[in-house]
């Protein structure tokens, strides 16, 4: 069966491949050294394939057809559909036989996730997976989640979606070293009178949760408060999912940084691979 | 005529200009969308805050202003002129 060998989170701001010298030098180093560690730490546990989940921005649904949840079922999918990222566009390797065992585990588990054909993986992917693989070769099989648009599943939800991916990437017998990723967050506004705002206390209390592998203050927000944080930082329900997936497990909040020239939080918080006998039931 | 119209025509413009790369720009097509006078004007002038105002998606709205060359936050003040004054809610991390 596989493991869960490395997880992290990370945020995907698409200035941060767009336009990375626009960030104060210091933050921007900060940064991306911590994206760094995490690449030292894949090549380190030889990780076969990623599940990677981030919010989804109109890429590949709209609202005549909105999934919660959709994963992405092809052997390969195009990204990043944004000529403006400065990241290659490029057929990007998935595994298909990992995509559809966790579709089928999640249905088994009670979870309703979309089938997905033809799924594009945007910046919200290729940002974090540019700097996790620049050679775009590490398989990755793409999750999209319903993050900005109401009604909007909430953090508790998502944390039982986390732990039932979790099982379900462990229930897979076709590879035995798998990485979870999450991107999206952390605070940030786009598109209302709020846009370029920061929320510095709102992602310090969640990394501090994270941190300490206790998420049950954001698990009582309700949604209405949480997009008090900004309309963009319900990108943090993939963060949720994976810390759930993790098993609660203390996270190791390698950097932050309110980079205002990039309107967003920049965070990323990386996760002990599984120990034995982590699977949760 | 309703909200999802006026995000349809939107949406469909932003891909038009996707699909278009480097090549001409498209103008924004209202044909075929049943958009009032009002909204019409909206999205051809194009007037943010009305589209704001009218309660379009903010994915949708940030889109439009990035294909209009509004860079970060710049589009923040026709954002503001539009809502007016709205009251912020306590929050749990909010210290200050």
């Amino acid at each position: 069966m596989a493991e869960i060998v490395m997880a992290y989170s990370a945020s995907h701001a698409p200035m941060m491949t767009a336009d990375p010298g626009s960030a104060p030098r210091e933050k921007a180093d900060n940064f991306f050294s911590a994206l760094e560690k995490v690449r030292d730490k894949a090549k380190e546990t030889g990780v076969q394939a990623i599940v990677m989940m981030t919010g989804e921005h109109f890429t590949n649904f709209f609202l005549d057809g909105l999934p919660q949840v959709a994963i992405g079922l092809d052997e390969e999918h195009l990204g990043p559909p944004e000529v403006w990222l400065q990241v290659p566009k490029k057929m990007v390797p998935s595994d298909a036989g990992l995509a559809a065992h966790i579709t089928a585990s999640l249905i088994e588990q009670g979870q309703q996730p979309a089938l997905s054909h033809g799924m594009k993986v945007d910046h919200g992917f290729m940002t974090v997976y540019y700097w996790l693989d620049p050679t775009m070769e590490l398989p990755m099989v793409p999750v999209v989640l319903n993050c900005t648009t109401p009604p909007l599943m909430t953090t508790k939800q998502f944390w039982d979606f986390g732990v039932a991916i979790g099982n379900a990437i462990r229930s897979y017998d076709g590879l035995e070293r798998v990485g979870l990723v999450a991107g999206g967050g952390l605070s940030h506004f786009v598109g209302e009178p709020r846009v370029g705002d920061i929320d510095e206390e709102f992602d310090r209390w969640f990394l501090d949760q994270l941190g300490r592998g206790d998420l049950s203050e954001i698990l009582s927000v309700p949604n209405d408060v949480l997009a008090e944080a900004g309309n963009g930082t319900g990108e943090v329900r993939a963060w949720v999912a994976l810390a759930a997936a993790m098993g609660s497990a203390p996270g190791h909040v390698l950097a932050y940084e309110a980079v205002y020239e990039w309107i967003n939080g920049m965070g990323v918080v990386l996760y002990d691979g599984d120990q034995p006998a982590a699977s949760q039931t | 005529m309703t909200l999802y119209m006026v995000q349809r025509c939107l949406f469909d413009h932003l891909r038009r200009l996707e699909a278009a790369g480097d090549g001409p720009r498209p103008d924004i097509v209202t044909e075929g969308y049943t958009l009032t006078d009002e909204e019409k004007r909206a999205v051809t002038e194009p007037d943010i805050g009305a589209i704001y105002a009218m309660g379009a998606h903010p994915v949708i709205i940030n889109g439009f202003c990035r294909a209009l060359g509004y860079k970060r936050a710049d589009y923040r003040p026709l954002l503001e002129q539009a809502s007016g004054d709205t009251a912020r809610r306590r929050t749990p991390w909010q210290k200050s």
